[in-house]
């Protein structure tokens, strides 16, 4: 582009400039007012005086692809941490602490965690670090941590390349990725060991392990594949694919990817004309909204979840077992998420998050200390039981001691089916019936 | 399905979507065509469009039929609002449009893009949401057709048609026309440029906001703020395709995307399907830039 | 080669450049982290106006040439276990070849038609790459390196102060009339014995080296690639943003654009996500309209002696 062949007077200059700037900075101020003062906000509980804070700090996905699993993740958190600061806080050396949470939206895009998990760090001096939510983002995050030495607990990244890296600071919370569908694939096999499968995922690290590790499951147990095959992530029409398997002879599909996708693998099977006679689909199943945009056709579609608030751990379950109990029940996380945030009732994202709090909460009272070193220890040998279920990391930090649960829409309401000893009465109806 | 009968369902839904694809790029191919400017906030529109069917259908059950025209409407405001913003100083006093005013309509219009796209976010969250409209399925021996894509390839059609009929039949239409080959010749048979030139973004701004609408009978759950992204490359690639200007290059061009995309899934990966389809570009570009048309 | 002496904008940037040098040693990690990735978008800046800025060619698809770098250093360093630097140079080197393969083909299109093909290709490059599980599954590759901030500073430093140079050596040299000639009138330059075609390549392979470099850089300082976001259009969408901002064509253009893009959107990140790509949509709407050749272009206009001084 060429200049225009003008000579600018100084005070045109002056006024073009001021003119920018102004627009600028109304423009950002609008935006900001807006954001904060007009949209809905979670509301934050009050924290008792007179207490120092231990500082945890993190990006969620308040904005982008992942908005609706992060906001249910940044209201559990908000829950588990207004628990503890109500319920005596953190006590270290005699003193006690309240947990004060340091995050941004971190759009859902993986640009943005190098910088802002550098601003955490460096300049806000978090002290304790959760990972953001996607084993994509949380991939993208862990390295911070262990260039800066902070404990991070990955509560939404269960991909298990993760543990694979060496990394000493990063431990999972949730079952990792490759143990998603094995509920599924475990009564598939116990109940319909005939059927033939396929699988269809989205082309992102945490699909991609989730169903790969399924479809090498199911062949060790017997089962036999039809279809295997996945899509980018910004494919709008799965219709191929599904006409695929169907004509490759498959009576059962798992797969999927975050929400959007699952979504839309159920809408489209109706005009390709497939009724798999079982579905399992990746994280978009146990969101109410996915009951909510399918209506009918989300009924008997099951999802592997990591909790639910049906489970049943509670105190008395963990004395049981003879393993320590720390943190809210179930009821008492579910009514201090409800009246701390604005984001409807806690799926398992809210459940992770929230028992990430709660994990890293007693590692620093069991270890006495906020150093990271002494608290990463401490971590790497707890053992306990939340309401989120079991905790226990192995060598590498990926979790080894919390179970999966399968889940499926009966009837308007999400009930969970499996594994039997912690599926209080549901059990999995077959075959799926469509809309 | 056999292997053939597989083929053939694909090329049927690769022409059905391909009609939608059609109609979402000729709002674009008749601004280009005219006035020759190249709208980088095209997906925008698209998106904005779709995101009108989906409140329209929220609060007032409208079907993306319906709300097509309804979007129309809206888009034929934007668009004289859009020439007036960024058009009208750049073409007021130019016979052509020249290398300087083509940048900074791009560069202006790729700024317009990130800001309505972001704005998008802000206001609608990045939350994606999606239309229920499913009338049924028609069945041809083992060939299931939704109703919906046929109803909306139709109106696809039909929308290309009309504007083919407004240009060449109506008075009003050659004028366009004439302003499209010869600035200053139509200025001396009396038309007022400025007055030609909004009417045509208007109306590819009509066209372009009710494709969105009809688009979001096939991205059922896709309704997103940054599906501009993807669905403006389409449509660029589209009109080369056809030939700029051209105002059936539309639907060839869309055809063409549409049966690529689906047909080639039958044998591939999607991965390589839509990686195919989006090179077609190169060779069309590199042997027959003035499109496929005559 | 060269017209005239070095004046005062190149001694200017090198002022600039010592002082960046110089708060990466003194002021602590926390700050040259955040300076890290303002010279990476200078790099890529400078990049983009080789093909874009000097030459007016306009690159939408300029992020290609930076997930080649990161897609480059990431295989590089994950699965042979090389010095990083070694992956800087591969994906320079991989930059200037596809850029060279590339151009050949592309750039005989005219004005939109070249820019409506560098996105085609972007498009096309991301499904391509995750077709191959040697790429990661979607794409992802994680790169566990030790914590080498310094290393990765002055490794991007190194090469914006070669880009910084080179931009303004071919500005003031007979090469920059060349450059000049085609963006006046491309039909013309080749009657006076300019050779716009591999001028054009030039300028296209330079910006594919160093966005190569960028690009490498980048997934060296954020520690992986993940193929979703290494073909994010917003990266172009920046790259564009800076320079048309800053200055089209211009030497200091690219890193003014860059500092301007950069340093707000870095406090405005924590407050509104969304803010900074808001914002800077409106100013290139309002420099595209009404100041095409950016702020440096402005500030020339508007006063005599900084119009000698300014390039």
């Amino acid at each position: 582009m060429q200049a225009k062949p003008r000579r600018l007077t100084k005070r045109t200059t002056v006024i073009i400039a001021v003119v920018i700037v102004a627009i600028v900075i109304a423009s950002g101020g609008g935006t900001y007012y807006y954001i904060n003062y007009v949209a809905q906000r979670p509301i934050t509980c009050t924290l008792p005086s007179g207490r120092d804070a231990i500082k945890v700090g993190f990006t969620i996905s308040l904005t982008g692809t992942f908005n609706v699993e992060g906001a249910k993740s940044l209201a559990g958190i908000q829950a588990a941490a207004c628990w503890i600061n109500n319920n005596g806080g953190v006590t270290v050396n005699g003193k006690t602490y309240n947990i004060v949470l340091n995050y941004y939206d971190d759009q859902s895009s993986s640009a943005q965690i190098s910088t802002l998990y550098t601003k955490i760090i460096t300049q806000d001096n978090a002290q304790f670090l959760l990972a953001p939510y996607s084993s994509g983002l949380t991939g993208a995050a862990a390295p911070l941590a262990e260039q800066y030495n902070l404990v991070m607990l990955s509560h939404g990244g269960s991909s298990d390349s993760i543990w694979t890296k060496g990394y000493k600071n990063v431990f999972g919370i949730l079952s990792p990725a490759s143990t998603y569908f094995n509920n599924a694939v475990d009564w598939l096999k116990a109940n319909h060991p005939g059927d033939k499968l396929a699988f269809l995922h989205a082309d992102d690290s945490f699909s991609a392990a989730a169903s790969g590790a399924a479809s090498k499951y199911a062949v060790q147990q017997g089962l036999s594949v039809v279809y295997n095959a996945s899509y980018p992530a910004t494919s709008q029409d799965l219709s191929t694919q599904l006409t695929a398997a169907q004509g490759a002879g498959a009576d059962d599909l798992l797969g999927g990817g975050h929400f959007a996708d699952g979504v839309k693998i159920v809408q489209q099977l109706s005009p390709v004309g497939w009724k798999p006679k079982f579905i399992s689909l990746l994280v978009a199943v146990t969101e109410p909204q996915f009951r909510q945009q399918l209506g009918d056709s989300a009924n008997l579609v099951t999802g592997p979840s990591q909790w639910e608030t049906t489970v049943t751990y509670s105190p008395a379950t963990a004395q049981t077992s003879g393993i320590p109990w720390y943190g809210p029940t179930e009821s008492q996380f579910v009514d201090y998420y409800s009246k701390q945030a604005n984001a409807g009732s806690p799926t398992y994202h809210s459940g992770e998050a929230g028992a990430a709090i709660i994990v890293l909460a007693d590692a620093i009272q069991k270890a006495n200390s906020l150093d990271s070193t002494a608290v990463r220890q401490t971590i790497s040998s707890l053992h306990i039981m939340t309401f989120f279920g079991q905790f226990q990391v192995d060598s590498t930090g990926k979790q080894s001691g919390h179970s999966m649960v399968l889940v499926q829409w009966q009837n308007g309401g999400l009930v969970v089916v499996a594994p039997a000893i912690v599926a209080a009465s549901g059990t999995v109806k077959y075959p799926y019936a469509g809309s | 399905m056999v292997a053939a009968e597989l083929v053939v369902r694909d090329l049927v839904f690769g022409l059905l979507l391909g009609c939608v694809f059609s109609v979402v790029a000729h709002g674009l191919n008749i601004i280009w065509g005219v006035v020759k400017v190249v709208n980088i906030a095209h997906g925008e529109f698209i998106m904005l469009g779709a995101y009108g069917a989906y409140f329209l259908n929220l609060f007032a059950g409208l079907t993306p039929l319906e709300a097509a025209p309804v979007d129309a409407a809206i888009g034929l405001l934007v668009g004289y609002a859009f020439y007036y913003t960024f058009l009208h100083r750049e073409l007021r006093d130019k016979e052509t449009i020249t290398l300087q005013s083509e940048m900074v309509t791009l560069a202006a219009t790729f700024g317009l893009s990130l800001f309505v796209s972001n704005l998008a976010i802000i206001f609608f969250t990045g939350n994606p949401v999606g239309v229920n409209y499913n009338p049924g399925t028609l069945q041809f021996g083992y060939l299931r057709v939704p109703l919906a894509a046929l109803y909306v390839a139709i109106l696809s059609v039909l929308i290309i048609t009309g504007t083919w009929l407004f240009l060449e039949r109506t008075f009003i239409g050659s004028t366009i026309r004439a302003y499209a080959q010869d600035v200053t010749a139509t200025e001396l048979v009396g038309a007022n440029p400025a007055k030609v030139a909004s009417l045509a973004t208007a109306l590819g701004f009509a066209v372009t906001m009710a494709g969105g609408a009809l688009l979001t009978v096939w991205v059922p759950v896709g309704i997103n703020p940054l599906m501009g992204a993807l669905y403006a490359p389409i449509s660029f690639v589209i009109v080369v395709l056809g030939g700029p200007g051209k105002m059936w290059g539309s639907l060839v061009g869309g055809l063409t995307l549409g049966v690529v995309i689906d047909l080639l899934q039958a044998f591939t990966t999607a991965q390589i399907a839509y990686a195919a389809a989006f090179l077609i570009l190169i060779p069309v570009l590199v042997f027959r830039p003035e499109g496929l048309l005559k | 080669m060269m017209i005239e002496k070095p004046g005062l904008t190149l001694y200017g940037l090198f002022i600039v450049m010592a002082l960046l040098a110089a708060a990466a040693l003194l002021l602590g990690v926390a700050v040259s982290s955040i300076l890290v990735l303002l010279l990476i978008y200078a790099a890529l800046a400078y990049s983009i106006n080789f093909i874009t800025g000097m030459i007016g060619y306009v690159d939408f698809g300029h992020v290609l040439f930076m997930a080649i770098g990161s897609y480059a250093l990431a295989t590089l360093v994950s699965y042979y276990g090389a010095n990083p630097l070694l992956g800087v140079g591969l994906g320079a080197l991989l930059g200037l070849v596809f850029a060279l393969g590339i151009g050949l083909v592309i750039l005989r299109f005219r004005g939109v038609y070249f820019a409506i093909a560098t996105v085609v290709l972007v498009l096309a490059a991301y499904n391509i790459v995750l077709q191959f599980p040697q790429l990661g599954a979607g794409g992802e590759i994680i790169v566990n390196l030790t914590f080498q901030p310094l290393a990765t500073y002055f490794t991007i430093w190194t090469i914006v102060l070669i880009e910084i140079v080179l931009t303004y050596y071919v500005n003031r040299s007979r090469i920059g009339f060349g450059i000049r000639a085609i963006r006046n009138e491309e039909d013309a330059a080749s009657s006076v014995g300019v050779s716009p075609q591999t001028l054009k390549l030039t300028g296209y392979m330079l910006g594919g080296l160093f966005g190569g470099a960028g690009g490498a850089v980048y997934a060296w300082s954020i520690s992986g690639v993940t193929a979703g976001p290494a073909f994010d259009f917003t990266f172009s969408l920046l790259m564009l943003a800076m320079i048309i901002i800053g200055g089209v064509g211009t030497s200091i253009g690219p890193l003014l654009g860059a500092v301007v893009v950069y340093i707000p959107s870095y406090f405005l990140l924590t407050t509104v996500a969304q803010a900074q790509p808001l914002i800077i949509g409106l100013l290139v709407i309002i420099m595209a309209l009404f100041l095409p050749d950016g702020i440096v272009g402005l500030l020339r206009r508007s006063d005599e002696r900084l119009r000698l001084v300014l390039e």
